[in-house]
């Protein structure tokens, strides 16, 4: 085989693949999913545009409102709109998630295919070191490490990175072993095709579909994580504001003004079920294998 | 068979030593001592001799090597040391509130179980498509909703609203078993929720690729009803492979309990560990830490030693031909 | 179209299967893998069922004993036994007819038995699911199949797991377990399939004792033409869904009628055969049931087909003999052969 014929098997797979992707789309479910993360991002991107009122105007004359047109998710203990607070921690709340995903994909992927390509020791002994994370709760492994690292935004985004490679890394090791299984690598490396190229030609872009899929799952995890975090007055520090530290002020006044954490609640949840819905989909499409 | 027990019990042994040592060596990695803060001030604002006086006291001024082992050396005598904010052994400080985590652990896990095993055994019976399409949008909606989420609507609802529970606090079971039992509550249904999910979706995977082996048909071609089969065939051998889902589970009360006790303010080891982030009272953090790692490598231990127990085919061994 | 046998062994028929359709619904549209099979057995019957993957012949017999996956379905036809119609039986009144009239042995011994409980006891639950016995009974009773299959030991392997069985031991529990409520009817679909050739021959050996002994019908499934002519009385060919030729052993072999019959003859290699000459293949593949062609299913890779074939699918003729074939030419074929 060339490797220009090689090469066209490559990319027939990556075709194949670029198929799958649009055929997920048409499932409702994940047509669904998508619009909802392509709004939460907008909105959160567009946020100076959209807002209802800038975000440090006070209104001492209502604190703590309820509900009502002018405010439609009510004001915080400072007279400031909620729905603009919302949109400007969703901001803070997506960067770090975004942020700490590339992290996580990154610094996994290269932690994964390492231990597939060593398959020696070097690769038992990283996988054994991502194994034992394998079950534990994310939110214990992220308390000690932002109780030894401190809760500034660049450690709570290099912890949430840390936290969420060992699972990439699995997936990772799992998906380039297969890759390097297949009949055309094997008849890639036969011909003596150099390795930079086999990297960069083929493998890669055959194993990032399912990299990318995980990818909307990790960042569902991370917002997870950074809200539950906040939430504990661990994560985001005022004056900085996030969903998570809007729910762990709002918790203060449960009783009297309950919509207060209740909104930025839901957009969690919403957020979150989003992002795990889309990468769910796009695994299941991608790995025939998972059901 | 003893000679793998053997080996996973030093393997477990092997594990929490390593976790000690790590847990020790992360959270003195960060500047910032815990001697400041319970002083309460900047540097400059302390009196050097009280400085020293608390360090030496705290054992802080020791190498590090040194503070390890003696708290190494007190564990294995059933001391973990002297809390360095309030005057009390972390032993007593554990002693207090574990019973609280464990009635919230247990009436979560015990709810918990109660929702998702017979709703992932009745979708395998029914196999009806909406049953199962609401067990997957329960699934879903579960594993995206932070306990903290649920437990704000819950206390919204039944706290705020109806008035019928209590949204805090704590009461030991032994003095005022009613009182106790509304107390826990909300409490243990918060977190019933956050474990039911997972429990689900592990269950439910496990039961559809039992579903589909070729057993299943036989035990349909004897003339078995559909709930038979489920019960007597699927269900059975899903429940092996699920028994991972015990680790999970465990994991989950680990992690969800500290939220929920946040939220509830119920005192326990997961508030306890919160508070002592905040005061980077290293003494009572390190045995937490190494508490919630001995129970998870212990579990897992004690899960691969009951797969062992339960599948015939690991417990039964030899072949006729 | 019922067919009435030949065989001067068999009985009463006891299975009157008549223009048999299973469908399976998919994104864009529906399937029919079996488009109207006709055929009846009687007891003390073998019946061979020969076809390729994806001729429909282990859909036919799962739907015999309603067993499709989901989401197929019986879309037409009837399936009768002593005048009841199975196919339209609710799941409860069919639950009684599985493994009380009429039984299964599969193709995969090694996964067809559970894991987690003893063979004894899988057997004791055929017995007990379809007669009011005693445990101790059942136990005797099951005991006493496992000897009548040919186990050693009886009474010690009760106890045991399947993991502990070779294969060949297993498809007699197997049997075992199928035969235990005296079905009048027993299915066996690829039964060897998985087995070495010397416990391929012990096993159907085991079936034709149990035939004669339980005055049982058999249905063998197979792809394996041999073993079909040296174990049945009739032989029925599917492709594509539909039966194309039905005939005794004898004649199907020495003057194949149907022109697919005769191809897969032809393809068999034999020892002495002349290496230099190539395999006589069939070309082309059998048709996916979504690209079915026009007319007769087999005109695209026929030697003989000519322009009706294209156009009109051939129904079923019958020829002397006790014979069957459901082409244009088989009258022509059926006098020159004769």
């Amino acid at each position: 085989m060339t490797s220009t014929a090689l090469s066209a098997e490559g990319i027939t797979r990556r075709g194949r693949r670029g198929e799958t992707v649009l055929r997920v789309l048409r499932r409702p479910t994940a047509a669904l999913a998508a619009i909802v993360v392509f709004l939460i991002v907008a909105g959160a991107i567009a946020a100076p545009l959209i807002a209802p009122y800038p975000p440090s105007k006070f209104d001492y004359s209502h604190l703590f409102a309820s509900p009502s047109w002018s405010h439609p998710f009510g004001t915080d203990e400072l007279g400031r709109d909620l729905v603009t607070r919302v949109l400007y921690g969703g901001r803070t709340s997506l960067e770090m998630a975004a942020l700490a995903t590339v992290i996580a994909m990154v610094f996994g992927s290269i932690w994964g295919f390492v231990a597939a390509f060593k398959k020696g020791w070097l690769g038992e002994v990283l996988m054994r070191i991502a194994d034992l994370t394998l079950g534990m709760p994310v939110i214990l492994l992220g308390l000690v490490l932002v109780a030894a690292f401190g809760s500034s935004i660049l450690s709570l985004v290099v912890i949430l990175g840390i936290l969420f490679s060992p699972a990439t890394a699995r997936l990772a090791r799992s998906a380039l072993l297969a890759e390097l299984e297949s009949d055309y690598y094997l008849a890639a490396t036969s011909v003596g095709a150099p390795p930079w190229r086999i990297v960069f030609e083929q493998l890669l872009p055959n194993t990032m579909p399912v990299l990318l899929a995980r990818g909307s799952i990790v960042a569902a995890d991370a917002i997870f994580i950074e809200a539950s975090l906040s939430f504990l007055g661990l994560g985001v520090q005022p004056p900085k504001a996030s969903w998570g530290t809007l729910l762990h002020v709002g918790y203060a006044d449960l009783y009297s003004s309950y919509w207060y954490p209740l909104f930025p609640g839901l957009i969690i949840v919403i957020a979150v079920l989003a992002l795990n819905t889309l990468g769910d989909n796009l695994q299941r499409a991608l790995d025939p294998s998972r059901r | 068979m003893a000679i793998y027990v053997l080996r996973r019990v030093v393997t477990s042994i092997g594990l929490l030593f390593l976790s000690s040592v790590l847990i020790f060596v992360v959270l003195r990695l960060i500047p910032g001592d815990p001697t400041i803060t319970k002083l309460g001030g900047g540097m400059t604002a302390v009196d050097p001799r009280a400085f020293q006086a608390l360090r030496h006291q705290l054992g802080l001024d020791r190498s590090l090597t040194h503070q390890y082992l003696h708290w190494i050396g007190g564990i294995v005598r059933g001391d973990f040391g002297q809390s360095y904010f309030s005057q009390f052994p972390v032993t007593t400080l554990i002693k207090e509130r574990a019973g609280s985590t464990l009635e919230l652990a247990a009436a979560a896990l015990f709810l918990g179980l109660l929702f998702a095993v017979p709703a992932a055994a009745l979708g395998a019976i029914w196999r009806n498509r909406y049953f199962d399409a609401i067990l997957s949008g329960f699934t879903a909606v579960g594993m995206s909703t932070p306990a903290f989420v649920n437990g704000l609507v819950l206390i919204v609802i039944f706290g705020v609203k109806l008035k019928l529970l209590p949204t805090q606090g704590y009461v030991s079971f032994e003095n005022h078993p009613l009182e106790s039992l509304k107390a826990v509550t909300l409490p243990a249904v918060t977190l019933a929720i956050a474990i039911a999910a997972p429990i689900m979706l592990i269950l439910r995977s496990s039961l559809a690729d039992v579903a589909s082996a070729p057993y299943i048909r036989t035990a349909q071609g004897k003339g078995l009803l559909r709930y038979q089969v489920v019960l007597r065939h699927v269900l059975p051998n899903a429940t092996i492979p699920a028994l991972t889902m015990i680790g999970v589970i465990i994991g989950s009360l680990l992690g969800g309990s500290v939220i929920v006790e946040y939220v509830f303010a119920r005192p326990g080891l997961g508030s306890l560990m919160v508070d002592a982030i905040y005061q980077r009272d290293y003494a009572v953090l390190q045995t937490l830490v190494l508490l919630a790692a001995g129970v998870f490598i212990i579990s897992s231990l004690l899960i691969d030693l009951l797969y062992g127990v339960l599948d015939p085919r690991l417990r039964v061994q030899g072949r006729e031909a | 179209m019922t067919q009435t046998s030949p065989s001067a062994r068999a009985g009463e028929p006891v299975l009157d299967v008549r223009n048999l359709a299973v469908e399976f619904p998919y994104h864009a549209g529906t399937v029919r893998p079996v488009r109207g099979a006709s055929f009846t057995v009687a007891s003390r019957e073998r019946l061979g069922l020969v076809g390729e993957s994806g001729s429909g012949k282990s859909l036919t017999a799962l739907s015999l004993m309603r067993l499709l996956p989901p989401p197929g379905r019986i879309a037409e036809g009837q399936v009768l036994m002593g005048g009841v119609d199975l196919a339209q039986l609710s799941e409860r009144q069919m639950a009684r007819v599985r493994g009380g009239r009429i039984a299964l042995v599969g193709q995969d011994p090694m996964s067809s038995l559970n894991p987690v409980h003893s063979i004894g006891r899988q057997i004791v639950e055929a017995i007990r699911v379809h007669e009011d016995v005693s445990q101790r009974v059942a136990r005797t009773r099951a005991i006493e199949l496992l000897g009548q299959v040919g186990l050693p030991n009886p009474a010690r392997r009760f106890d045991s797991y399947p993991h502990q069985f070779s294969g060949g031991m297993r498809q007699r529990v197997m049997i075992a377990i199928a035969i235990s409520a005296g079905p009048e009817v027993l299915i066996a679909d690829e039964p060897t399939t998985a087995l070495d050739v010397t416990t391929q021959a012990r096993i159907m050996d085991l079936l034709s004792s149990l035939v004669e002994e339980r005055e049982m019908a058999v249905i063998l499934i197979t792809h394996d033409l041999g073993l079909a002519a040296s174990f049945c009385d009739d032989i029925q060919v599917m492709y594509a869904g539909r039966i194309v030729e039905r005939s005794r052993p004898g004649p199907l072999f020495s003057q194949p009628i149907h022109p697919y019959t005769e191809a897969l003859l032809d393809a068999i290699c034999r020892l002495d055969y002349d290496v230099s000459k190539p395999i006589a293949a069939i070309p082309g593949q059998p048709p996916l049931p979504q690209q079915l062609p026009s007319g007769c299913p087999f005109h695209t890779r026929c030697p003989h087909a000519f322009d009706r074939c294209s156009v009109e699918e051939p129904g079923a003729h019958v020829l002397p003999g006790g014979r069957m074939a459901e082409c244009h030419l088989a009258d022509e074929r059926a006098t020159a052969a004769a």
